[in-house]
């Protein structure tokens, strides 16, 4: 695995749990107990029928790539050039929401949009990270 | 119906030099613009009872209005600061003011914006970049998403995919924005471009060279706005909003939606819907242009062709100095500088008052305005029409 820098989020007392659950290794949804709709990110009420009945569900952390693009510049500094280029992808999860990550492990440079991907926890200090990895079956 | 009104209209606008402007701040870079705009029809300072702005990108302000009202030694009897993004803002703004001469609130109103976003940023800054709380702290950055440009590669990655688009298509829309720039003696780039310059230019983020992105800039820009009596008795050029616009889907680019269901298409059916035009109507576009995948978008979802052929179309030279409907006649933000979409507006009340010079389009009557905040988060468009 490639060196990670990453900027680690501030979690609020609602999002805690998802990060929380990426250091156990789980990827938590919030799914609507009144209308069903899983939705990411997690918020207070649910976008779909604003219910503030929600649960949290682990996802199976496959999906398939909407779309990428390989960062070319450093807009971290000086520090940030080791990390060039990196991938940003979005990827539609099997369970229905997009999500925004980055692509890690092998053929990032052969990446192409519909590519099936799947979650690859990747620590940085205190956390680990929801990251993406292309699957070759 | 967003239809706006008949009453008060557009007589006067103003524009500060841009590029670089060392040594001036945001609310000094606001006042010369609102200054040059008053000079720009006969009025002054006295003859203002209405101001609107938007605080500086670079520098976020709270009651920005305010303070730009007590530099300018106004007292207004309306004052408010509007931030909707891109080009959309300063379509809002003049829509306030309507709303707010059109019911009293003030008389004559001035829309101003502008800032020092090249020489006033942090040192090692690239690029724009926008805080606001929820996207961008916490379910973007720790993935290394950070600017603008990120998320404009995104989503030309997928408009390449979905309509078999290339970066010749990209560089086309660069191309035809450079030849309007070199009709613009204020504008930031004086060369010309080729096709082979926009794919030599370096990546930025893939698929977006350098080429493909707009320029950081300090500068301001500025419109006054009155009752149409009141106009007519100043002997002022008029220009009338005739139909506006917007519509919001999203805030993040992981919550954006399919390239076809863009709020842009919703928001042009209904400005044309309004003014009861449609693009074939049109004298002109100046349509927000932060990245070259933007226009493509923007021509696709304003029926200027089919989805997909904005490419194609461009290269009939529909878009270019002379063309059927010439895009971005200022040289957009890609050539003449980023000053927050408001020198869209003020180019198409220049057109329309037949004072563009040069690059004047032979007698200008309807101008289509575009904007987008974010990541075509807010989607505005506008119809003016010389009164
Ligand atoms: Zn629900």
């Amino acid at each position: 695995m490639e060196d990670i820098l990453a900027i680690l989020p501030s979690p609020t007392k609602e999002t805690a749990p998802f990060w929380e659950g990426c250091n156990r290794s789980e990827l938590l949804l919030r799914a609507c107990e009144d209308c069903a709709q899983v939705f990411y990110y997690p918020r207070l009420y649910c976008p779909k029928c604003g219910s503030e009945k929600l649960a949290w569900r682990a996802s199976a952390g496959r999906g398939t790539l909407y779309s990428f693009t390989h960062v070319g510049v450093s807009f971290y500094g000086p520090t940030w050039e080791s990390q060039i280029p990196y991938t940003l992808v979005l990827v539609d999860l099997d369970d229905g929401p997009r999500m925004l990550s980055r692509l890690v492990g092998p053929d990032r440079d052969k990446v192409k949009i519909g590519d099936r991907v799947r979650v690859e926890f990747v620590e940085f200090e205190t956390q680990k990270l929801p990251y993406f990895s292309i699957v070759r079956e | 119906m967003p239809r706006v009104t008949d009453e008060a209209v557009i007589i006067g606008l103003g524009e500060t030099p841009v590029g670089k402007l060392p040594g001036l701040n945001s609310v000094q870079i606001q006042a010369m613009a609102v200054h040059d705009a008053l000079r720009s029809c006969g009025l002054s300072i006295r003859d203002v009872d209405g101001l609107i702005n938007l605080d500086p990108y670079s520098f976020p302000n709270s009651m920005f209005a305010t303070t730009l009202a007590e530099y300018l030694g106004l007292k207004p009897s309306f004052c408010t600061t509007v931030d909707v993004g891109g080009t959309v803002t300063g379509m809002t703004m003049l829509q306030q003011a309507i709303w707010a001469i059109n019911s009293g609130h003030c008389r004559t109103a001035v829309c101003v914006y502008g800032e020092n976003a090249l020489t006033g940023r942090s040192p090692g800054a690239h690029g724009y970049m926008l805080k606001n709380l929820l996207g961008g702290e916490e379910w973007e950055e720790p993935f290394g998403l950070q600017g603008m440009v990120s998320m404009y590669a995104l989503l030309a990655q997928r408009y390449f995919h979905d309509y078999g688009a290339d970066e010749s298509d990209l560089g086309a829309i660069a191309v035809s924005t450079r030849e309007h720039a070199l009709l613009n003696p204020t504008a930031m780039m004086k060369k010309p471009m080729t096709l082979e310059d926009h794919r030599r230019s370096r990546i930025i983020c893939s698929p977006l060279r350098l080429l493909d992105c707009s320029l950081v800039a300090d500068g301001g820009g500025a419109l006054v706005l009155t009752g149409a009596a009141n106009a007519r008795r100043l002997g002022a050029p008029m220009v009338r909003m005739r139909s506006f616009a917007m519509r919001m889907t999203h805030n993040t680019v992981a919550q954006m939606p399919d390239i076809e269901d863009l709020g842009m298409r919703d928001a042009g059916r209904d400005a044309y819907e309004a003014a009861g035009i449609g693009p074939e109507d049109l004298d002109m576009a100046q349509l927000h242009d932060a990245f070259t995948i933007s226009v493509l978008v923007t021509i696709d979802a304003l029926g200027f062709c089919e989805p997909g052929g904005a490419g194609d179309y461009i290269r009939t030279g529909a878009t270019a100095p002379g063309g059927k409907c010439p895009v971005n006649t200022h040289g957009g933000l890609l050539s003449q500088a980023h000053i927050g979409g408001m020198l869209h507006l003020v180019e198409a009340v220049r057109q329309l008052r037949g004072e563009a010079g040069r690059r004047q389009v032979p007698d200008a009557r309807l101008a289509l305005v575009s904007g987008n905040g974010g990541i075509f988060s807010l989607c505005g468009v506008s119809i003016l029409e010389r009164v």
